[in-house]
């Protein structure tokens, strides 16, 4: 129950973060770092606008997507407070709910019939399909590790391993930051700042999304940074810390991540469309390593 | 400690594989020269002391700092900036990294012998697979000669692999093989670049006659 009320709260802060540190970067006078949720209540008291050829998967879609993660939320643990929800294997449940919400989007988006967004759906489904071996590779690679595999487990024996636990986890934040930037469409791979639809991914499938369920599609991409920035924390916060202490943790590990995803989105460049797929797979390929190098450490490799 | 740099040194292959730019080929050789360096400091130490600091002094200061910075040199003098497309696209590339990664750990894996330290024998042997690969897709001589680097690196991961009982010997043997091999490869493509404007190996092939 707490970590889920971590979960949210960090989640209203986390984009005004981005923001503020975006904004300092480029020496901008700063917005208020509550200048999103007030975005949102704007957005809320406004009706939604329905082009008469979309049917009824457009009007359900960002509540089906909303739903999804706010689902996917109650899987993580952070430090000793437990998810609300576990069973064996439950970080495929987790991954498949978070692409079960993306898809509704995607078929929303065909829905609209547009050429555009049928061009932001394609992009966003390939990236997706792309990004997620490494996920699961990364997973397994821990579930390997710990002899588990549910999320609680998964975390709670890698701490209670060996220091070489820590190699891992180095690689594995590496892979996990990437991995939330794809997912939330952001800077190497999409820029939620340009201007031109040709070059957009995930703002170009939403373009016909208005007022409230413009909303909860922003309140979704707030909520899914907060769960991989969860999971990163759990690699850091340590079980045998006081509770404040983990929930102190808990916290700056969220806004160092904003800092570092406000940072990346400053100072790099965007990558060109067509290299996109190429990077992508690099993380898959970084997790491979993971694996080989695990395989190794709990010795199902025999080396000396 | 020594699975760290291992981590590290399989994913200086992976980026060599995704980079077009032949200015991060320059820093990525660096890096490897300081994951080398690392290893040796890690795990070298039961050898005798000068040996130990003679490889620690030729990882840090020719393979890390001296050949970067003199193939940075050669690539200022000839302008290079942006690699050609490989003839490969780099998506495939990268799954061949992965694949050579994977066959060189399998194959450790049955050469389950006391004297080998597999641990390194799996980067060093995907380092020399890969070293041959980056030569075949790459077009110009520079990066020929990264790729022949690559291969090196690998070759010293190898010794440190099989060879822990006299590993001065080799080492020496790869120092002057590598610092020759710079040098004189460094000249002749200041040469070429001097003479046909650009170091495409394409060019080479109309000095028939």
């Amino acid at each position: 129950m707490i970590s889920l009320l971590l979960i949210l709260v960090s989640a209203l802060f986390f984009v005004g973060v981005i923001t503020k540190v975006k904004a300092k970067i480029a020496a901008r006078k700063m917005p208020s770092i509550f200048q999103p949720l007030f975005d949102i209540i704007r957005l809320f008291k406004k009706g939604a606008i329905y082009s008469p050829i979309t049917t009824v998967i457009f009007k359900i879609a960002p509540l089906v997507y909303v739903a999804s993660i706010l689902m996917a939320t109650l899987f993580i643990p952070i430090g000793s407070q437990k998810g609300i929800l576990s069973f064996d294997g439950d970080f495929v449940f987790f991954v498949y709910l978070l692409a079960f919400g993306k898809f509704m989007m995607i078929i929303a988006a065909m829905d609209t019939g547009s050429g555009f967004e049928g061009m932001g759906a394609n992009r966003e489904a390939l990236y997706s399909m792309l990004v997620e071996p490494a996920f699961f590779i990364l997973a397994g690679s821990i579930a390997l590790f710990t002899d588990n595999i549910s999320f609680q487990d998964l975390f709670i024996y890698l701490h209670l391993g060996s220091n070489l636990s820590y190699i891992i986890g180095i690689a594995a934040i590496y892979v996990l930051i990437y991995i939330a930037m794809v997912e939330n469409s952001r800077m190497p791979v999409d820029d939620p700042k340009t201007h031109l639809e040709l070059t957009m991914v995930h703002e170009v499938m939403v373009l016909d999304n208005s007022g409230f369920d413009l909303a909860l599609i922003h309140i979704a991409t707030w909520l899914k940074f907060v769960i991989y920035g969860s999971l990163i924390s759990n690699f850091i916060i340590n079980l045998y810390w006081a509770w404040y202490w983990q929930i102190l943790a808990f916290f700056t590990v969220q806004f160092v991540f904003a800092f570092t995803v406000g940072g990346l989105e400053a100072f790099r460049a965007r990558n060109k469309m067509e290299k996109n797929p190429q990077w992508i797979i690099m993380l898959s390929a970084i997790a491979v390593v993971v694996f080989l190098t695990t395989l190794i450490i709990t010795e199902k490799i025999i080396l000396n | 400690m020594s699975y760290l740099f291992i981590i590290l040194y399989a994913i200086t292959l992976i980026y060599f594989a995704l980079s077009e730019r032949v200015k991060k080929f320059v820093w990525l050789l660096s890096i490897q020269g300081f994951i080398l360096f690392g290893v040796v400091f890690f795990n070298l130490n039961k050898i005798e002391i000068f040996d130990f600091i003679f490889i620690l002094v030729e990882t840090i200061l020719v393979k890390a700092i001296i050949v970067p910075w003199f193939l940075n040199r050669v690539r200022k003098h000839n302008h290079l900036s942006r690699e050609h497309e490989p003839s490969i696209p780099v998506f495939y590339s990268i799954i061949v990294v992965v694949i050579s990664l994977i066959i060189s750990f399998i194959l450790s894996n049955y050469l389950n012998n006391n004297h080998i330290h597999t641990k390194y024998f799996t980067v060093a042997f995907a380092s020399i697979l890969f070293g041959m690969y980056f030569i075949i897709i790459h077009k110009n001589i520079f990066s020929h000669v990264v790729g022949y680097l690559i291969i090196e690196n690998g070759i010293f991961l190898m010794s440190l692999a099989v060879g822990s009982t006299m590993p001065m010997m080799v080492n020496l043997a790869i120092l002057l093989d590598v610092l020759m091999g710079v040098l004189v490869l460094g000249i002749f493509i200041n040469h070429i670049g001097d003479t046909f404007k650009s170091i495409e190996i394409d060019q080479l092939s109309k000095l028939k006659d």
